[in-house]
């Protein structure tokens, strides 16, 4: 039995991380700008058709560019649309970004048909690794290893860089960094820009596990907003630990409830909400209150 | 009023003008994707109208996509018209089985419908009954499978093509018995999954199979690893599938991905060839039944005909489930040209005598519970695909005879069907 528990274990953090990718990006798109971005999902299933096109065309190295792109049309967004509800009532930010998932989900049916489009991982990725009870697939473990790269360079650059830097204090007090003369509406752009190429990268390493469909956001999208919750909305670190934690439920949940492996997930986040209703890391934010 | 507000307001109409433009033909593209009702012929005065519900999103859309298309298909081929006068099909959508109960009672009380044809899945079919049974409406599902549809909850209004769940079960589950004695059931949460772990959990205790394991997953699981992990330990001799549309294309990708492929069978009865398609060459493996193959020359002309339209039309090869969507659709449509009215009670007359050829059986709805009587494929994966449409190897066609039919779908004593009058 500990054999099992072991190997669902680690099956559970890889999938967790995978979760985790998706839903930072929501977080930082939430802290950074205030949106809640119901559309994250849209350009999640956006990087992972780009990444089939690219790869079934020119291969696997111009699918790395999947999430460059979804990141520049993240940003082609914000400035057409996104940008005109800052400030505004939050409502409206929640009816225009729903409004966004379906509309690309439309365009992505009519373009690429409803039907779902085969996408596997690269050949000399395929096969896997066992160590004891453990097995893990090697496109799995490079998974792992890209996002937990993602993870570490986004929060380098935050931490790091003068841009990260603006864009810290950005979300913090918007008008007083553009009283010090910085192009704010440049930032803001950027920050959504890349939220959408993590949710593009997220997309693109999911295509040849999950199956790519026009309605493929829906099974990125409710895991992402459960953890950003969970996690505490806008904190990066929380976005991480709860998305480890509600990969490793739902995997634990499966061995020995299976049935309720579809609630596992809301069921701990009603319980963490309980006990603590801002979420983990949940702070006080005075642009929200 | 100043020159100043006027530069300002030719300014804004400019404006306002490309906007709204560009935002009326996004939303126009959108809309006609996302529920709107399609109308597929141009209306004339006092058409026949046909109601048609199939998902436009969610996991079997795209499975939806191929009956509504091969529905419409059957109704361009007559140009549109029924008892020479125009016809035209209002097409809803069935984002959750309350929306297609809605969206029944719409086509009824709004539209005004003579009959409707859809289902893509039991619970939305079972809803759809419902009305139909209330409303008095010729009702003809196409893809559920749900036992119920034509079992306990059957009436009179109510027909329907897909055999259901046991019947699928009757025909694969031998050829998976010659597999193994050891299975495991993956099935899904809901009315048609449930069905499939029933009909082969009572296959299994009248067989001496042992069943090592039965998991229900949520219908839209997106990762089915730690499902496998637990298939893996269990060592079954066979796995028994029951998850729809694009979930057993996610799940036979992580099957592969895992190293499963080749070393466990996988069998799932009713599958969609879509379904496959969207997996891959790579990663496709399993044995399953299926209701039509366009590449089986055993296809009467009828059907060649409509697979070649299809293909001309719409540059792919036509699905099973245009086959279903075509079949469901033709013999409503039929059906009101026999009855030479749109009364409901002469329609659903015709619906019990329509019957077509197909080989040595005769495909038609049975009087006692309204489940269509047909040939079922059991298929496998081909050794080696070289064709991007071209899977299956077809293994046998069952029942291949009218005698084997009872034998096949059950006798009157063995249904649950109390028909109720019109």
């Amino acid at each position: 039995m500990f054999d099992l528990i072991l190997s669902q274990a680690v099956n559970g953090l890889v999938l967790g991380f995978l979760y985790v990718l998706i839903a930072v990006g929501l977080s930082v798109i939430f802290g950074m700008l205030g949106i809640v971005n119901f559309a994250h999902g849209a350009f999640f299933a956006i990087g992972a058709y780009l990444a089939l096109m690219l790869n079934r065309d020119f291969g696997w190295g111009a699918a790395l560019l999947a999430p460059l792109l979804t990141g520049l049309i993240g940003m082609l967004v914000e400035f057409v649309l996104i940008r005109r509800l800052y400030g505004k009532e939050p409502l409206l930010g929640l009816i225009l970004t729903f409004a966004l998932a379906l509309f690309f989900e439309a365009i992505l049916r009519l373009v690429f048909g409803a039907a779902p489009l085969p996408f596997n991982p690269p050949r000399f990725l395929a096969g896997f690794v066992e160590y004891g009870p453990v097995l893990i697939t090697k496109y799995r473990i490079v998974v792992l290893a890209v996002t937990v790269f993602a993870l570490v360079a986004f929060w380098s650059f935050l931490e790091y860089t003068p841009f990260g830097r603006i864009i810290r204090a950005g979300s913090r007090d918007a008008e007083m960094v553009g009283l010090l003369g910085i192009n704010l509406p440049i930032v803001l752009s950027s920050v959504f820009g890349i939220g959408c190429l993590l949710a593009g990268l997220a997309g693109m390493l999911s295509g040849p596990l999950w199956t790519v469909n026009p309605s493929m956001a829906a099974g990125a999208i409710m895991p992402a907003f459960v953890i950003v919750t969970i996690g505490g909305l806008g904190s990066y670190a929380g976005a991480i630990i709860a998305g480890v934690l509600v990969g490793v439920v739902t995997a634990m949940t499966i061995q020995f409830y299976p049935d309720w492996s579809s609630a596992a997930m809301y069921v701990l986040m009603a319980v963490i909400l309980l006990v603590r209703p801002r979420g983990l890391f949940g702070e006080k934010w005075e642009r929200f209150e | 009023m100043s020159s100043n507000s006027l530069r300002h307001l030719t300014k804004i109409n400019r404006r306002t003008l490309i906007g709204g433009a560009g935002g009326f033909a996004l939303a126009h593209a959108a809309a006609s994707k996302l529920g709107m009702p399609y109308i597929g012929s141009a209306a004339a005065a006092d058409p026949i109208r046909i109601g048609m519900i199939y998902a436009k999103t969610g996991a079997v859309a795209d499975q939806a996509e191929y009956m509504a298309q091969g529905s419409l298909l059957a109704l361009e081929t007559r140009n549109n018209t029924l008892l020479g006068r125009q016809a035209e099909v209002i097409w809803l959508d069935e984002p959750t089985s309350q929306a297609a109960q809605q969206n029944a009672e719409r086509l009824v009380g709004e539209h005004n419908v003579v009959g409707i044809v859809g289902g893509s899945l039991s619970s939305s079919a079972l809803a759809i009954s419902a009305v139909a049974k209330k409303a008095k409406i010729p009702f003809v599902a196409a893809n559920a499978g749900a036992i119920d549809l034509t079992g306990r909850l059957c009436n009179k209004y109510t027909f329907r093509l897909q055999p259901p769940a046991d019947v699928h079960t009757r025909v694969l589950a031998p050829y998976c018995a010659g597999l193994g004695k050891k299975w495991y059931l993956l099935t899904a949460a809901f009315a048609f999954g449930q069905d499939i772990k029933r009909s082969f959990t009572e296959f299994s205790a009248a067989n001496g199979i042992t069943l090592v394991g039965a998991d229900e997953v949520p219908v839209n699981t997106a990762d089915y690893s730690s499902f496998i992990l637990k298939i893996r330990a269990a060592k079954p001799d066979v796995v028994v599938g029951g998850v729809p549309g694009n979930d057993i294309s996610t799940f036979l990708k992580q099957w592969n991905e895992l190293g499963m492929k080749g070393k466990i069978p996988f069998a799932e009865i009713a599958v969609g060839a879509t379904d496959l398609w969207g997996v891959g060459p790579e990663a496709a493996d399993g044995l399953f039944t299926i209701n039509w193959y366009h590449k089986n020359p055993n296809n009467p002309p009828e059907e060649q005909m409509m697979a070649a339209t299809y293909e001309k039309k719409y540059k792919r090869p036509a699905a099973d489930k245009t086959w279903m969507g075509w079949m469901a659709m033709n013999a409503l449509l039929d059906s009101v040209e026999t009855a030479k009215a749109t009364e409901p009670g002469a329609i659903v007359d015709a619906l019990e005598n329509w019957g077509v050829q197909r080989g040595g059986v005769k495909a038609g709805y049975r009087a006692f519970d309204h489940q269509m009587v047909n040939r079922l494929l059991v298929v496998g994966i081909k050794p080696k695909i070289t064709d991007k449409w071209d899977y299956f190897d077809i293994l046998a066609e069952t029942p291949s005879n009218d005698a084997e039919i009872e034998k096949v779908f059950g006798a009157q004593a063995q249904s649950a069907c109390k028909m109720d009058t019109l």
